[in-house]
């Protein structure tokens, strides 16, 4: 049993922490009025390529990192830390998706091309509902008689479809969900870009019409809770350096704002929230190291531990994120602060995969199967 | 990173299995003789274990079925005798350490007093120092095993002139000394004898029997309290043992009702929580086994077990329904099936209230880690720097005051 973060793994937060105070500029985005479309995504990607971010989770052979899902959750905490606008989290979910579905020839073609060239991905499986684990897609494929798939209809709430060079799409063929790539260039494809609250992400409707999509052999009932629990982890362990970032932020405000002769600090109501906003940022830090290791481990192990540390995260985010405002008063609610920021983050990474109660009934169903099954 | 538990074969396991198949009821005294006791503490207390072995062998006994030592005796072996190790005399080492940890004396801890619990330096038991004795005088309130204990330690005050926390020492006082009433305090849950007032009229207590020097009181005090061993891995409830959220939830399904939408989500809500706390626990276990620093997980821990213990108790106790109000279920037409898998947390529920309280409130809790973790400004007592038996004399009156 060993439970502490290795030197190699506080080395690389230390190198990610840096770089990321360094490079990350949310300024644009804290003028009145500013959309994701200010957000420096570009600009930042082009400085994670030079450091091999794209590669980390391609494997070794694909000419990738090959590094563990806890380098993985280490780095992704520090990005939501600093809210970096970059399209990592769709080339990670496109990543995981080549690597749960893809065949050997599709791995072959287009992981390297990720780890080297900084290809961006966007994993687009939801249909209108924006249920990205539904059964069903709005996308419909069919066979034409060259032998290539046709794909029309619309995926729904894409991260990082905006700029995507290659994209996963789900579609319905032969009544059953599958996984088809799509390149972005693609004749049919039109990106609509979503006035998505949540300004440090790009999110985008994609419309397909008669795109040529190349059919992945992963079937979808066993290519989707790999690929939900590692995005599950993904997105707690951005909200886990979320909450750092509010609790240091606001932690460092109340000791300067001064009210009725006493620092605010001072006074219990905000010790006691500050409190119960550390004791949830070390909650939810510790569910997600614990998701990242379960998932070298048994897939029910994986499920448990990562719909845990989502469910979790995501009311300890939206609890900080809104006490944080509270707490910086009137100014917290201006859009020139930073405070907006983490609040809609909050929100987003709760409701992207499905709230925290339909994580919590993943959980109850899996000890229900447990439980049946005796041990 | 590996959060993997010591296999079941692991050597470690096998030998204290082992000795547990060779002593099957070994009894306190031939715990601590085998170093089980107080295994993390050095020898020839202990076994100078790291916490992964002190892990194992909590595991090992709860699996064997013995009732661990520091339940009998927790106040030497979770809080105060580690004051021994470190300040005590060789001589009160010798005459009070082994009966302590063999459970062959009970020990009980009088700190608080009618009118200083949360602030505990307020205390107004005074010991007077006679030649080559002290005498004693005051009212201590809650003191656990007060009516069972040979021994006491005591707080008291050996110099009101000093400011209310440098005038305080503390003593080993004999429970059985002339001048010493136990009246038992009646709790909520109906069990009477769980604390206890105790009344000093001017009980002699040696001048050896001083812990430390005149004046460390709380200093000692201080360490006594944080010092509390915290069971390792238990996802339990309350205090590090009691009900856990993962016995709540199979009792749930077992009894059928897990099926409730209601009770599955705000059950699976209390599992994560429970899950957390045992990993926290593993955190702080690991950091110690390395070296590390460890980071505010302990007492975070503590401060989210209290009130977790206490909702993990209410949920069983509302999926019994009006016949959970009942105390003697026995009576009810009900099948043992129908009275659900909780019947025997019925005393744990209805003394829950206590785990936000006891050994320092939650708000107290809160107030120490805002300060000590975030370095918020510290509370003010406008006492703190007053001469104890000035306090109050000077201030100006309420009536003045308003
Ligand atoms: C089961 C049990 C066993 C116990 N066993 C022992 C024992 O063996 N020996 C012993 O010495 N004591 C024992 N105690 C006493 C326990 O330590 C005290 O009850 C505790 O420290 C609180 O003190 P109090 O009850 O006087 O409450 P008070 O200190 O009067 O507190 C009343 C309320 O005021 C709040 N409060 C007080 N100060 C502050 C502050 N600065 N900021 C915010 N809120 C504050 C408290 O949180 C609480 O809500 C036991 C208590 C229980 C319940």
């Amino acid at each position: 049993m060993n439970f502490s973060l290795s030197e190699d793994h506080t080395v690389l937060r230390d190198a990610a922490a840096d770089f990321l105070r360094d490079q990350v500029d949310l300024a644009p985005l804290l003028v009145p009025g500013a959309d994701a479309q200010q957000a420096p995504y570009d600009a930042l990607w082009a400085k994670l390529c030079e450091l091999g971010w794209p590669a980390m989770a391609v494997p070794e052979a694909h000419g990738g990192l090959g590094m563990s899902e806890i380098d993985v959750a280490i780095v992704l905490r520090e990005c939501g830390r600093t809210l970096a606008p970059t399209p990592l989290l769709g080339t990670l979910a496109g990543t995981w998706a080549l690597l749960a579905a893809g065949s050997p020839e599709q791995q072959t073609l287009w992981l390297p091309q990720v780890a080297e060239a900084g290809l961006r991905m966007a994993l687009a499986t939801a249909p209108a509902s924006g249920d990205a684990g539904a059964a069903d897609a709005d996308v419909m494929a069919t066979l034409h008689a060259d032998g290539s798939y046709r794909l029309s209809g619309s995926s729904h709430f894409v991260i990082d479809a905006p700029g995507a060079q290659l994209l996963v799409v789900a579609a319905m063929l032969d009544g059953a969900k599958r996984l088809f790539l799509v390149q972005g260039e693609a004749d049919g494809i039109e990106t609509e870009w979503l006035a998505w609250r949540d300004i440090t992400r790009q999110v985008a409707h994609v419309h397909v019409k008669d795109a040529v999509g190349d059919l992945m052999p992963g079937d979808w009932d066993s290519t989707w809770p790999t690929l939900r629990n590692r995005l599950h982890l993904a997105l707690a362990a951005e909200s886990a350096g979320g909450l750092q970032a509010v609790l240091d932020d606001t932690t460092a405000y109340v000791k300067e704002r001064v009210a009725f002769g006493r620092p605010i600090g001072a006074y219990q109501s905000i010790k006691h929230g500050l409190a119960d906003m550390l004791a949830q940022t070390e909650c939810t830090q510790t569910a997600v190291l614990y998701a990242a290791w379960a998932q070298s481990q048994d897939e029910r192990t994986a499920t448990l531990a990562s719909a845990m540390a989502q469910a979790y995260a995501s009311e300890a985010y939206r609890d900080a994120t809104h006490r944080s405002i509270q707490m910086f008063g009137a100014i917290g609610f201006t859009w020139e602060m930073k405070n907006h920021l983490y609040f809609k983050r909050a929100r987003a990474n709760a409701e992207w995969l499905g709230s925290a109660a339909e994580q919590r009934e993943l959980i109850a169903r899996t000890l229900e199967t447990a439980h049946a099954t005796p041990h | 990173m590996d959060f993997d538990l010591p296999a079941e074969d692991d050597p470690r396991r096998l030998e204290v299995r082992a000795w547990l198949q060779a002593n099957p009821k070994p009894g306190y005294a031939l715990l601590f003789d085998q170093g089980y006791t107080v295994p993390h503490w050095p020898r020839p207390w202990g076994l100078g274990a790291n916490p992964e072995l002190q892990l194992i062998i909590d595991d090992e006994l709860a699996r064997a079925g013995i009732r661990a030592p520091h339940h009998k005796n927790p106040v030497p072996i979770n809080n105060c005798g580690q004051s021994l190790l470190r300040h005590g005399t060789p001589e009160q080492q010798e005459r009070f350490l082994k009966p302590a940890l063999a459970c062959e004396e009970v020990w009980c801890m009088l700190f608080s007093e009618p009118s200083a619990g949360s602030d505990v330096g307020a205390l107004r038991t005074t010991a007077r120092r006679e030649g080559d004795h002290y005498v004693i005088r005051g009212q201590k309130m809650w003191t656990s095993l007060a009516d069972k204990a040979q021994i006491g330690v005591l707080v008291a005050r050996t110099d009101p002139s000093a400011p209310k926390h440098a005038g305080l020492s503390q003593f080993l006082v004999d429970m059985k000394s002339p001048g010493i009433t136990i009246r038992p305090i009646a709790d909520m849950s109906g069990e009477s004898g769980e604390y206890n007032e105790v009344f000093f009229d001017d009980v002699i207590v040696p001048a050896d029997r001083l812990l430390g020097k005149e004046g460390d009181g709380w200093k000692l005090s201080m360490q006594q309290l944080q010092t509390e061993r915290v069971a390792l891995s238990r996802p339990g409830a309350i205090w590090g043992s009691g009900p856990s959220a993962r016995e709540l939830v199979d009792g749930l399904v077992a009894a059928g009702r897990f099926k409730n939408p209601l009770v599955r989500d705000e059950a699976v809500g209390l599992w994560i929580e429970g899950e957390i706390l045992r990993l926290l626990a593993l955190r702080s276990l690991s950091d110690r086994m390395n070296a590390r620093e460890s980071g505010p997980e302990g007492a975070v821990r503590k401060m989210v077990a209290a009130p977790h213990g206490q909702r993990v108790l209410d949920l069983a106790k509302r999926s019994q329904g009006v016949a959970g109000l009942v105390k003697n279920r026995d009576v009810l037409p009900m099948t043992q099936a129908e009275r659900g898998p909780f019947s025997n947390w019925d005393h744990a529920f209805w003394w829950s209230p206590a785990v936000t309280l006891g050994v320092g409130t939650q708000e107290v809790l809160k107030n120490v880690v805002a300060e000590r973790v975030l370095g918020l400004p510290r509370e003010k007592d406008p006492t703190r720097h007053t001469p104890f038996n000035q306090i109050g004399k000077a201030q100006p009156t309420q009536k003045e005051a308003a």
